[in-house]
């Protein structure tokens, strides 16, 4: 065993043998400043993985649609949205959604967050198509909110438009219910080798999967980075050039490891025999409950389209 | 067997200046250096990962280049033969899960899928580490990662076993582990060559050592005893301080 002798080794400045006052040694409270862009987006960074563990924890509890095998589930979600993409009805919406809510429920999903991560998306990929669809200048009809008059006649929002726009947000809803679905109740593994499965080429589950895996570690490796610097910033956080200068190098940095990293990750697969071609584990075999969750989603998928025909 | 080993990273910084050394079969080597002194340049060199630029590898009774490891048959047997354990764990742990980590190698050298999982299992079960099969290696902690890299290396069964640092970074039970583990499989017969400075373990994991040099050269060699014994060498190639105390 090896130890030290306890004897100074190094010269050490007398300063730093000294206490250091603190910067306010009253104790008093100073101004509180708002974080920066740069810790905003870190944070994000950082809640994102905090919701990844937290879909893992969802997709390994024993519900309704984490029993069902992954390539069934991407099957019928494919079929779903293809089914939710040709009804024109927003009844039959309404019923699709509640279905997903449904669904959501049996599998033990927390319906609050369920709902409110469906919903925070459908302003995003909606708001811009769907306001101008609800004026009389793109969808023409009965005028129920007048807006302006332009050459005598009354412009503004329309009945047609609004069910226009109802019926595209509708549809938005229930898309993004049904791959929330799939993927809050399925493990990320588990569905690359369900997409494996599928016949998606090895190389590119391979790819997507170790993309997936390095991100976490790289995110990682910035936060480590900001708070390493933050630790050592005494005062107010500027957002000068100086700032903008740590970005640049810390994105610099960042892509140095990432290279460095990629390197290291070659060699580990190099010893472990890898030429170029991937060889991976087979997915599991298709139960009765996958064929039975089969027939359900198509016999759902016919149902829709059958009331929608009916109703418009 | 390797003889008169040059290499240099870029061209510009020398790793390797002129190493020459044999491993027996069954032997348990230490590679002992300063950082940065070639320690884990030479390991890379031994699993044909990098290739010198002066000198030659032989290892199985042949030569060991860029263009032999080409060969189909002549890479799966060496990859097959020859395992390493990383010194970072998060480079050798880049599969979604555990179990497609450690099933990885044996199905890149042609294990059937079902005996590759039967593997899996075994290992899996062999290191403690079952309920983690399913875990994502973002959710594991360092010494967790360190576990599936050996897992990942064990499971293919090689015939030697390279060692980058195996016990840094590592909490004082999972190092007493690994020690344990090497002793366990240095008894089946396992040639293990290890690079590190931990002196500490050294008389536990190796039966013979090679001391490098800050100059990247092989300087000394001996057993853990005369080594130990040869404060100034130690001094010199910076293994301990002048005031560190031997025991």
């Amino acid at each position: 065993m090896t130890e030290l002798i306890d004897r100074p080794t190094t010269s050490t400045p007398e300063w730093l043998l000294r206490a250091e006052p603190g910067l306010c040694p009253c104790g008093c409270i100073g101004k509180r400043h708002k974080g920066s862009f740069v810790e905003k987006t870190l944070r994000g960074g950082a809640s994102v993985l905090r919701q990844v563990v937290f879909s893992d924890d969802t997709a390994t509890r024993g519900g309704l649609l984490q029993r069902v095998d992954p390539r069934v589930k991407v099957l019928t979600m494919v079929g779903l949205l293809l089914a939710a993409g040709f009804v024109h009805s927003s009844l039959v919406l309404v019923g699709l959604y509640a279905l997903t809510l449904a669904a959501a429920a049996a599998s033990g999903l927390p319906l609050g967050f369920f709902v409110k991560r469906v919903w925070l998306f459908v302003p995003i990929f909606t708001g811009i198509v769907v306001l101008p669809a609800t004026l009389s200048i793109v969808t023409a009809g009965h005028v129920v909110i007048p807006l302006w008059t332009w050459d005598g006649t009354v412009e503004g929002i329309t009945s047609q438009g609004l069910a226009t726009a109802a019926r595209l947000v509708l549809r938005v809803a229930v898309s993004i219910s049904i791959v929330v679905l799939v993927t809050l109740t399925t493990p990320w593994s588990r569905l690359l080798a369900g997409l494996r499965g599928l016949g998606v080429p090895k190389m590119f589950i391979l790819v997507i999967g170790m993309a997936y895996r390095y991100l976490f570690h790289l995110l990682t490796v910035v936060m480590d980075m900001y708070e390493a610097r933050k630790a050592r910033t005494i005062g107010k956080q500027k957002h000068d050039k100086a700032a903008r200068g740590f970005v640049a190098a810390t994105a610099g940095v960042t892509i140095g490891k990432a290279h460095q990293l990629a390197e290291e990750v070659h060699q580990a697969m190099t010893a472990r025999g890898f030429r170029g071609d991937a060889k991976t584990l087979d997915a599991p075999k298709l139960s009765l409950r996958d064929g039975v969750c089969l027939l359900t989603a198509a016999a759902i998928a016919f149902a829709a389209l059958f009331v929608d025909g009916l109703l418009v | 067997m390797c003889k008169d080993l040059h290499y240099a990273y870029l061209d510009k910084f020398t790793a390797l200046d002129g190493v020459s050394m044999h491993v027996a079969r069954g032997e348990r080597l230490a590679l002992l250096g300063a950082n940065g002194c070639g320690k884990s340049t030479l390991l890379k060199v031994l699993d044909g990962l990098i290739f010198p630029d002066r000198g030659t590898f032989h290892a199985f009774g042949q030569e060991v280049t860029e263009d032999a490891l080409e060969d189909e048959q002549m890479s799966e047997a060496f990859r097959s033969r020859v395992g390493f354990v990383f010194q970072n764990s998060d480079a050798q742990v880049f599969s979604p899960t555990v179990r497609e980590e450690i099933a990885f190698g044996p199905l890149q050298l042609g294990l059937g899928r079902e005996e590759a999982a039967a593997r899996v299992d075994d290992v899996l079960a062999m290191l403690g580490i079952a309920d983690l099969a399913d875990r994502a290696p973002f959710q594991l902690s360092g010494g967790q990662k360190k576990k599936v890299a050996i897992a990942s290396v064990l499971v293919m069964n090689p015939e030697v076993l390279l060692f980058d640092e195996p016990t840094a970074a590592l909490d004082p039970r999972t190092q007493m582990w690994l020690i344990e583990l090497i002793e366990q499989l240095s008894g089946a017969g396992k040639t293990i060559v290890h690079a590190t400075h931990d002196l500490d373990v050294l008389d536990r994991i190796a039966d013979r050592c090679l001391v490098f040099g800050e100059d990247h050269r092989i300087v000394a060699g001996g057993t853990p005893g005369e080594v130990l014994g040869e404060r100034a060498l130690l001094l010199e190639v910076n293994l301990v301080h002048e005031r560190t105390k031997l025991r």
